[in-house]
C-alpha cells in the first residue's frame, strides 16, 4: 500500500489547527450559541416552571416594544434615556481619556530623574481602574456617586479666583471644572492605554527625530509630523479599546442583569441586551468609517 | 555619544576650565543664544516636573485620603477636627472588614490569588497558541478568524452573560452530553470558570488573543525557517523557538490578565457566586442593602457604642486596601518587567 504523503503546508495547516481548537470550541459555546441564543430569547415570552426548564412562548417585537414603552430601568428612568445618557457619557469620556493618556504617556517617554517611579504611578491605573476599586471608592456619605478626592476642587481658592476675578463666563468655565472633578474617573480608565502609547511611542525609531531636528524642525512640527503619524494606529486601537471599556462598565450592562434576574423578565433582559450589542457595534463601526480615510493616508 | 564618553574622562576641573575658554571665544550674539536656550531649557523642565508632580499626586490622592478615615477610631469618623492626623489610632475598621470580606481568614486571599493566579496561566498558554497560529499558519479562513476574535473582543460580555448564565445551567457540550442522556449543571462550579479560560473565552481573553497575533506577526519568518532546516517539527519550534521568544509580550499579559482576574466580578458572581474571590466578596458584602447588617455587626464584635454612614465608609475603604495590598505588593515587584519589556513586548504592532 502506498503511504499517503501530506505535503509541508497541509501538514503545517493541520497542526496549527489543533492550536485552534480549543478557540473555536469556546467560540461556539461560550460565544455563537449565547449570542444566538440572546437573540431568541430576545422574542420570546419565557417562563421557568418548578424544575427550572424553559418554556418560550414567540411574541414577535413585543419585547422591544415593551423595552421602550412600558419598562424602567432601577432608577426609575426610560431606558431610552438610560441609553442616550451612557451615549452621551461615552462620547463626552472617550476622547478625554485618550488625550489623557497620551499625555501621561508622553510625560513618562522624556528622559528624567526618578522615571521609574513616575512610570510606576503612571501605571497604578491598572489596578485602581478594576470595577471593585471604583465602585468601593463611591462614598456613601456627601452627595450622591463622589469619588474620594472630589469635591474639593470646586471649593479650591483657583476657583473662587477664577469665578470672581477674572471675566470668563461660567458657561465655558463649569464644563472645565467638571472635568477636573471628574478627573479620578477618568485617571482610574486609562491605564492600559498609558502603557500601550509608551509602547507605541518607545517603538519609535530614534533617527526619526534625529532628522526632524536635523532638518531643523521646532518641538511642535516634531510631535505633529513624527509623533502623531507614527503612533496612528495605535491611537485608532486606543479608542477602539477605550469605547468598548466604557461600555463595558456602563449602566446598561446592570440593568440587563436586574431585569433577568431580579425582575425575572428574561426576555426584555435579552431584548436589551440586543440592543446593547447593536448599540456598541454601531458606534464603533461608524467611528471606523470616520477615521478610515485618515488612518490608510497614514497609518500601516 | 562619543562626546560623553570624552567629558567623562576629563577632571571636573579641566571641564571647567575648557568650557571657560570656549565660553571665552563665543560672540555676544551667541552667549544670548545660548541663555535663551538654558532659559528656555530650564523653563520645560520645570514645568514638567511640576506636572509629573501634580499628576501623581492626583493619581495617588484617593488612596492617600483613605489612609486617616480607616485608621482612626470609629467613633471619631465625621470629627471636623480631624482632617489627617487621626486623635485615636485604631485598627477597628480593618479587623472587621477583614472579618466579613474573608470568611476563612487569610486563606480566603491566598485562595483567591491562587484562583487568578492559576487562570493566568491557562489564558497566557492558550492565547499564545491561538495568537501564534492566527498570525504564522495561512488558512483560507484567516482573516475570517481574525474578525471573530475582534468580535468577541467588541461584544460586550455582561450582554451575553444571560444566555450563558442558562446555557450553563444545562450545559450539553455542543450536544455531546446529550447522546449519553445527561446534563450537567455548571454553576456554582469553579470548574466552569477554568473551562472558560481554557477554551478561550476567560476575562478578555480575545484581546490578549489579538496581542499575541500581533507579537508573533513582527517575529522574523527566518527564525522558523532555520528551525525547519534544523528539523524541528511544528509544536517543537513553536514551544522551543517561539514561545521563549514571545516572552516580553508574555510577562505584559499575564501582568494584566493576573489583576483583572484578581479582580474580576462578573464571571465570579456569576458562576460561582459562593467560591472564594475577594473581588465578588467585596463586591457582594458592602452595598447599602446590607448595610444596617453589618454595622450592628461592627457594634456587636467591637462594642462601638455608635455607628453611622461614616463608619459604613471607612469599612469600604478598609475592605479595598486589603483587597489590594497583595496587588500592590506584586505590582512593585512586577512593574520593573512590565516597563523594560514594553519596547520588545510588541503591544504595537
Amino acid at each position: 500500500m502506498k503511504p499517503i504523503r501530506i505535503g509541508y503546508s497541509t501538514q503545517r495547516k493541520l497542526l496549527g489547527f489543533t492550536f485552534l481548537i480549543p478557540f473555536l470550541l469556546g467560540f461556539l459555546m461560550f460565544f455563537a450559541l449565547p449570542l444566538v441564543n440572546t437573540v431568541v430569547y430576545s422574542f420570546n415570552f419565557i417562563t421557568v416552571d418548578d424544575m427550572g426548564v424553559m418554556k418560550l412562548d414567540p411574541v414577535g417585537v413585543q419585547n422591544y416594544i415593551d423595552l421602550f414603552t412600558v419598562e424602567v430601568s432601577t432608577q426609575s428612568q426610560q431606558i431610552l434615556r438610560v441609553l442616550v445618557d451612557e451615549n452621551t457619557n461615552m462620547l463626552v469620556n472617550m476622547p478625554l481619556i485618550t488625550l489623557f493618556s497620551l499625555f501621561l504617556a508622553l510625560l513618562a517617554n522624556r528622559q528624567f530623574r526618578g522615571r521609574s517611579i513616575v512610570r510606576m504611578i503612571f501605571f497604578l491605573p491598572i489596578i485602581l481602574g478594576l470595577d471593585v476599586v471604583t465602585d468601593m471608592l463611591t462614598l456613601t456619605t456627601g452627595s450622591e456617586g463622589v469619588v474620594a478626592g472630589g469635591g474639593l476642587f470646586a471649593q479650591s481658592l483657583v476657583v473662587r479666583l477664577l469665578v470672581r476675578y477674572t471675566s470668563i463666563p461660567t458657561m465655558y468655565l463649569t464644563p472645565i471644572i467638571q472635568f477636573v472633578e471628574n478627573i479620578f474617573s477618568i485617571i482610574s480608565r486609562s491605564g492600559v492605554q498609558t502603557l500601550v502609547f509608551l509602547a507605541a511611542l518607545q517603538s519609535i525609531s530614534p533617527s526619526m527625530y534625529e532628522v526632524a531636528k536635523i532638518e531643523g524642525a521646532t518641538a511642535y512640527e516634531t510631535f505633529w509630523k513624527v509623533t502623531i503619524p507614527s503612533i496612528l494606529h495605535i491611537l485608532l486601537f486606543v479608542v477602539i479599546y477605550t469605547i468598548v471599556d466604557l461600555f463595558l462598565t456602563s449602566q446598561i450592562a446592570q440593568e440587563a442583569y436586574s431585569f433577568a434576574f431580579e425582575k425575572n423578565k428574561i426576555g426584555i433582559g435579552s431584548a436589551l441586551s440586543v440592543v446593547y450589542i447593536l448599540n456598541v457595534l454601531l458606534v464603533l463601526g461608524l467611528f471606523l468609517l470616520l477615521t478610515r480615510k485618515a488612518v490608510s493616508k497614514h497609518g500601516k | 555619544m562619543a562626546s560623553k564618553t570624552v567629558n567623562q574622562a576629563l577632571s571636573p576641573a579641566a571641564l571647567a576650565r575648557k568650557k571657560r575658554a570656549l565660553q571665552a571665544r563665543l560672540s555676544p550674539d551667541q552667549k544670548i543664544y545660548l541663555a535663551k536656550r538654558q532659559t528656555a531649557s530650564f523653563g520645560m523642565n520645570l514645568i514638567t516636573f511640576l506636572l509629573i508632580i501634580g499628576l501623581c499626586f492626583v493619581i495617588l490622592y484617593p488612596f492617600i485620603q483613605l489612609v486617616p478615615t480607616v485608621l482612626s477610631a470609629v467613633e471619631d469618623l465625621g470629627n471636623p477636627n480631624v482632617i489627617w492626623i487621626p486623635e485615636k489610632f485604631s485598627t477597628v475598621s480593618f479587623q472587621a472588614a477583614a472579618r466579613m470580606t474573608m470568611p476563612e481568614g487569610i486563606m480566603t486571599m491566598v485562595k483567591s490569588l491562587g484562583f487568578a493566579l492559576v487562570i493566568m496561566a491557562i489564558q497566557v498558554f492558550i492565547s499564545t497558541m491561538t495568537g501564534y497560529t492566527m498570525a504564522r499558519v495561512k488558512y483560507r479562513f484567516s482573516g475570517l478568524l481574525f474578525v471573530l476574535v475582534a468580535l468577541c473582543f467588541l461584544v460586550p460580555r455582561q450582554s451575553l452573560l444571560l444566555a450563558q448564565y442558562i446555557y450553563f445551567n444545562h450545559f450539553d457540550a455542543l450536544g455531546i452530553l446529550r447522546i449519553f442522556g445527561v446534563e450537567w449543571n455548571l454553576i456554582n462550579q469553579p470548574a466552569t470558570l477554568y473551562m472558560m479560560a481554557l477554551l478561550g473565552f476567560g476575562v478578555n481573553q480575545s484581546l490578549f488573543v489579538l496581542i499575541f497575533s500581533q507579537f508573533f506577526k513582527n517575529i522574523p519568518r527566518e527564525l522558523e525557517e532555520a528551525a525547519l532546516i534544523d528539523g524541528c517539527g511544528f509544536y517543537r519550534t513553536y514551544f522551543r523557538i517561539m514561545l521563549p521568544n514571545a516572552v516580553p509580550a508574555i510577562v505584559t499579559v499575564a501582568i494584566l490578565a493576573f489583576v483583572w482576574n484578581y479582580g474580576d466580578t462578573y464571571y465570579t458572581r456569576y458562576f460561582d457566586p459562593t467560591g472564594p474571590y475577594m473581588a465578588s466578596k467585596l463586591a457582594t458584602t458592602f452595598i447599602d442593602a446590607n448595610k444596617v447588617t453589618l454595622l450592628e455587626r461592627v457594634r456587636v464584635w467591637y462594642g462601638v457604642p455608635v455607628t453611622s454612614d461614616m463608619t459604613f465608609d471607612a469599612l469600604k475603604q478598609a475592605g479595598i486596601l486589603i483587597f489590594l495590598a497583595p496587588l500592590l505588593v506584586l505590582y512593585l515587584f512586577a512593574q520593573r518587567w512590565l516597563v523594560e519589556n514594553l519596547e520588545s513586548s510588541g503591544l504595537v504592532g
